[in-house]
């Protein structure tokens, strides 16, 4: 029921794609099948696999150096009142700061390098981590923790069995952000100072105003990004949230 | 044989701004062992909190607890006590079993005992049918016999229920409450009944304590010597409400003198 309701809404999406592009010349918007075209060739030709590579490794490291730095901010903030106080208008800046500036800044620091990438993705994503982490800790029913000590379950269980498990939502919302935003501030790290990934692809592609070639890019990492959350990260939210199936008896 | 003791229990809470609130203010009672002993008293009193003192949850400010004759020291008791609250507070995430296996597992049973024992006590509580289902897909009387089956699979020596019945609606709550005589009658707990329902309190229990608002303290003790299993239409329960109605306006006029 839910598959046939993706597989229309996917459907119309590209038809909608087919009619703009018949009423709009080719170098404007381009057609679904020179698009494939495209990106069957970038594959093929193996330069294509690498850029896709170096993209992927910066966005994934990007966002274990967010979920690290948020999540740890977040754990921070939801547990001490201090904290909360102390580091919410960290987070409100961190937020507010273009995503651009901190790509400019980390270029300048340290290069025109893979680090530099990381570091600039890492920073960006971060404060998305650290809001939803926190509003997940302050979130936690401390009334499922005064039964956990009722019944004396040690410390680690507290954590482990009654903690943990309430904040794999939030977890979740946080990782599917902060992966959104890494993509978006990977393209444009690489746009303006590297030399390889998909967001140089798409700069060289401007460069000779290719259309085309812009939406196989772009197209592209779409769907790495869709595999990820379909092979990753849905099935694993579908294990550890089964119990929400409302059904009464 | 006397289960528990409690001597001029008292507790304070002190606020942000230094404030004190009182909210028990000298208790003394005894539970004899196997005694079904309900605490009624206003909503906003410290009946729960005299709860969660016995529970070993809050600290107490003055007087003294003992359990078997041994003082209760603060934070650690040493004898089981098995704890039911207002609301079920189950772990959405976990199976009817996995629940009511919850306290076992930190303790020195195996694996096959910890779900042999979970299994006695879901029967007991009727919810056979139900061991994989989760707390969200079974109704709310169904969840807090969970609650209950929790409570009893630990084997406890005192079973401390907190207003368990009070979210339920009357039909539902009249059946968990004839359930409750028959584990209690099978098992031979001692339980601790809080609730601020008089009639509740009249057909469970062989006594009921009545206690006053905070800072609380026991206004009155009424036996009840009328033989289990009890009717709803027991005219005999029927006077003693009644004669309970009576001494909570008296302790309420005198309040507000």
């Amino acid at each position: 029921m839910h598959t046939t309701l993706k597989i229309y809404s996917i459907a119309l999406l590209v038809a909608v794609w087919v009619v703009l592009s018949l009423l709009f010349s080719a170098d404007i918007v381009p057609g679904p099948i020179p698009v494939f075209e495209a990106i069957a060739d970038n594959l093929r030709s193996g330069d294509g696999w690498f850029h896709l590579y170096k993209t992927v490794f910066r966005v994934l490291l990007g966002l274990l150096l967010a979920m690290f730095l948020g999540g740890g901010l977040g754990l921070v903030m939801g547990l001490s009142v201090k904290g909360e106080k102390f580091f919410e208008s960290w987070v409100m800046v961190g937020l507010t700061i273009p995503a651009v500036v901190y790509a400019i800044i980390c270029l300048l620091w340290f290069g025109l390098n893979d680090f530099a990438a990381v570091i600039a993705i890492g920073v960006t994503a971060f404060p998305a981590v650290a809001i939803n982490m926190w509003q997940g800790i302050k979130d936690i029913d401390m009334q499922l923790i005064a039964m956990g000590k009722a019944f004396q379950l040690p410390t680690r269980d507290l954590i482990r069995k009654i903690v943990l498990p309430q904040t794999v939502p939030y977890v979740l919302a946080a990782t599917r952000y902060a992966l959104g935003i890494s993509w978006k501030i990977a393209t444009t790290v690489e746009l303006i100072g590297m030399s390889s990934g998909v967001g140089y692809m798409l700069h060289y592609w401007f460069g000779l105003f290719s259309m085309t070639q812009v939406f196989a890019w772009t197209l592209t990492f779409v769907i790495v990004l869709l595999f990820i959350e379909y092979a990753l990260i849905n099935p694993f939210e579908k294990r550890a949230t089964a119990w929400r199936a409302v059904v009464q008896v | 044989m006397k289960k528990i003791v409690v001597r001029n229990l008292a507790k304070h809470f002190v606020l942000a701004d230094r404030s004190r609130i009182d909210v028990v203010g000298g208790l003394s009672f005894d539970v004899e062992d196997g005694e079904f002993l309900s605490i009624l008293g206003p909503s906003g009193c410290g009946k729960s909190t005299l709860l969660s003192i016995l529970a070993g949850l809050e600290t107490l400010s003055g007087g003294e607890i003992s359990i078997d004759d041994k003082p209760l020291a603060p934070g650690e008791n040493g004898v089981r006590l098995g704890f039911v609250f207002q609301q079920p507070r189950l772990l959405n995430w976990r199976s009817v079993r996995d629940n009511i296996k919850l306290p076992l597992e930190h303790g020195t049973l195996t694996r096959d005992e910890q779900l042999n024992r979970a299994q006695h006590y879901l029967e007991l509580a009727r919810l056979q049918g139900f061991e994989n289902y989760f707390p969200l897909q079974i109704s709310g009387g169904m969840q807090q016999r969970a609650a209950i089956a929790r409570a009893l699979t630990i084997e406890p020596e005192v079973l401390l229920m907190d207003e368990p019945f009070s979210s339920l609606d009357e039909l539902t709550a009249r059946k968990m409450r004839a359930e409750l005589i028959r584990i209690w009658q099978e098992t031979k707990k001692t339980i601790i009944f809080v609730t601020h329902d008089i009639s509740e309190a009249v057909y469970l229990s062989n006594r009921l304590l009545v206690v006053t608002e905070r800072p609380t303290r026991v206004y009155e003790t009424v036996s009840i010597d009328i033989g289990y299993p009890r009717d709803y239409d027991d005219d005999r329960l029927f006077e003693i409400t009644k004669k309970v109605g009576r001494l909570f306006l008296q302790m309420e006029a005198a309040h507000a003198t």
